[in-house]
């Protein structure tokens, strides 16, 4: 189950605050390295955890499993403020377009060195489902080049709008996703799982388990 | 130095080939300009793999035709350097570095040798990985090639748009082949039969035999692979024959 919260819902719930923040720093300042980013207290924050933002929290056995946030492109965000060297000319933007960030899965949820996790393609099927609520159908990514590939298996329209670049012990490129119904399909498809993954409302506290 | 504006531009053409030889040429197009003319693609065969199935693992290929004979027939995909390369470590090389880098024994160094009388002297190679986490080979290769960062830059970006378009029109292949072909006769019969007409009824309005008709509902539903008429009418549903 994938639930989108705002960053005042998410401020509201510390259990689920102080998760994604710790995930995102376990994730992009000790794992991949963006040093920048480091902080004592093991909690990766920015500019952009604004009040426009969207989180979107995966929640398996009763704890965080992955995330990923949206911007708006509507106000300055990451690829306009920070990734400038990975477009060129103007990039995309507009109310039907959002920009991915934190894409982010929980090691113990990873499955193999190359596979898409069940994890990982709830995000996917996430942002696209809560897209398609909101009249959006874009989504610029910056990902390692391998994505594009995968973007287009599951029958993304991809554009990119840069060259790649290397930013730490990584290869990024920034890419402009559509999407519609049959990307949606296809990505239902692969995880054969065929029922909507976005759910309204907000998540049980962390560590507490449904009896089954 | 190359302008993004073009870059998109040869991205564009290659997202709009309809075909593998389309995703070809255009991937090509682009490489050219470096001295890049032939290419091949495909999934990396284990050691060992027969001929026959070696072909199933192509998915993009416009090598000359004599050297690709050569290479199936002489089971040169064993002792090829570039992919044994790939299979220790999947990462971009030109063809001259994998060789140098992996102990060439005779057979390998005959690959090569073999390779330059087809004019391909020098190459290209870059793995991608698709989302079933199968590597896939670009191999791309020439008689003078010039490559740069930039260059390569650019070609890694095609090759990535290029295979994921043969990707594309290979799946759609597979869909379409299950698709059973039914005649114009056939579909109408069969659109008929779903909005409840019997077979007398159906004989009259296209004014045929209702023996006739009968053999049209037979067929389509033999076709369909059904049972009966309704699991007929549902199978044309699904395949988009009846709206």
């Amino acid at each position: 189950m994938l639930y989108a919260l705002s960053t005042s819902e998410l401020m509201d719930r510390p259990d689920l605050w102080q998760a994604v923040h710790s995930l995102r720093h376990s994730i992009f300042v000790d794992e991949m390295g963006w040093e920048d980013l480091r902080r004592e207290d093991g909690l990766e924050l920015d500019q952009f955890d604004h009040e426009e933002a969207t989180h979107h929290l995966v929640i398996r056995n009763g704890e965080l499993a992955g995330y990923q946030r949206m911007l708006p492109t509507t106000r300055p965000h990451l690829l306009t403020e920070v990734l400038t060297d990975l477009y060129e000319g103007t990039p995309p933007s507009g109310p039907d377009v959002f920009e991915l960030t934190r894409y982010a899965v929980a090691r113990q949820y990873r499955e193999g060195r190359w596979g898409v996790s069940s994890v990982g393609s709830e995000l996917i099927a996430g942002f696209i489902e809560w897209g398609m609520e909101r009249d959006v159908d874009k989504v610029i990514i910056e990902f390692e080049p391998m994505w594009v590939l995968r973007a287009l298996q599951l029958r993304f329209l991809a554009q990119p709008l840069g060259y790649q670049r290397t930013y730490g012990r990584q290869q990024v490129v920034a890419t402009l996703l559509t999407f519609d119904d049959t990307t949606l399909r296809v990505v239902r498809e692969k995880r054969n799982y065929d029922a909507p993954v976005l759910v309204h409302g907000l998540p049980d506290f962390l560590g507490y388990k449904k009896a089954s | 130095m190359i302008r993004f504006d073009d870059t998109l531009e040869y991205i564009e053409v290659i997202q709009r080939a309809r075909t593998p030889q389309e995703v070809c040429e255009a991937l090509v197009g682009v490489t050219k300009q470096f001295g890049l003319n032939a290419l091949l693609a495909g999934t990396v065969p284990g050691q060992g793999t027969p001929g026959e199935e070696q072909r199933s693992h192509v998915l993009l290929c416009d090598w000359p035709i004599e050297w690709l004979q050569r290479y199936v027939e002489r089971n040169y995909v064993d002792h090829d350097p570039l992919v044994q390369y790939m299979r220790r470590t999947p990462s971009q090389v030109t063809w001259s570095d994998a060789a140098a880098r992996i102990d060439l024994d005779r057979s390998a160094r005959e690959v090569f040798c073999d390779a330059g009388a087809y004019k391909l002297n020098d190459g290209f190679a870059m793995p991608l990985v698709t989302l079933e986490g199968q590597v896939v080979m670009v191999s791309l290769g020439g008689e003078n090639i010039e490559l740069d960062d930039n260059a390569i830059r650019l070609i890694s970006l095609a090759s990535t748009y290029a295979i994921g378009r043969a990707i594309q029109l290979s799946s759609e292949e597979k869909t379409i082949e299950h698709r059973p072909e039914l005649t114009p006769r056939e579909k109408e019969c069969m659109r008929w039969a779903a909005a409840g007409k019997s077979e007398w009824e159906i004989s009259q309005i296209l004014g045929i035999s209702e023996h006739t008709s009968e053999k049209h509902l037979l067929n389509a539903k033999s076709k369909l692979g059904a049972a009966n008429r309704v699991q007929a009418i549902a199978e044309a549903i699904r395949h988009g024959y009846i709206s």
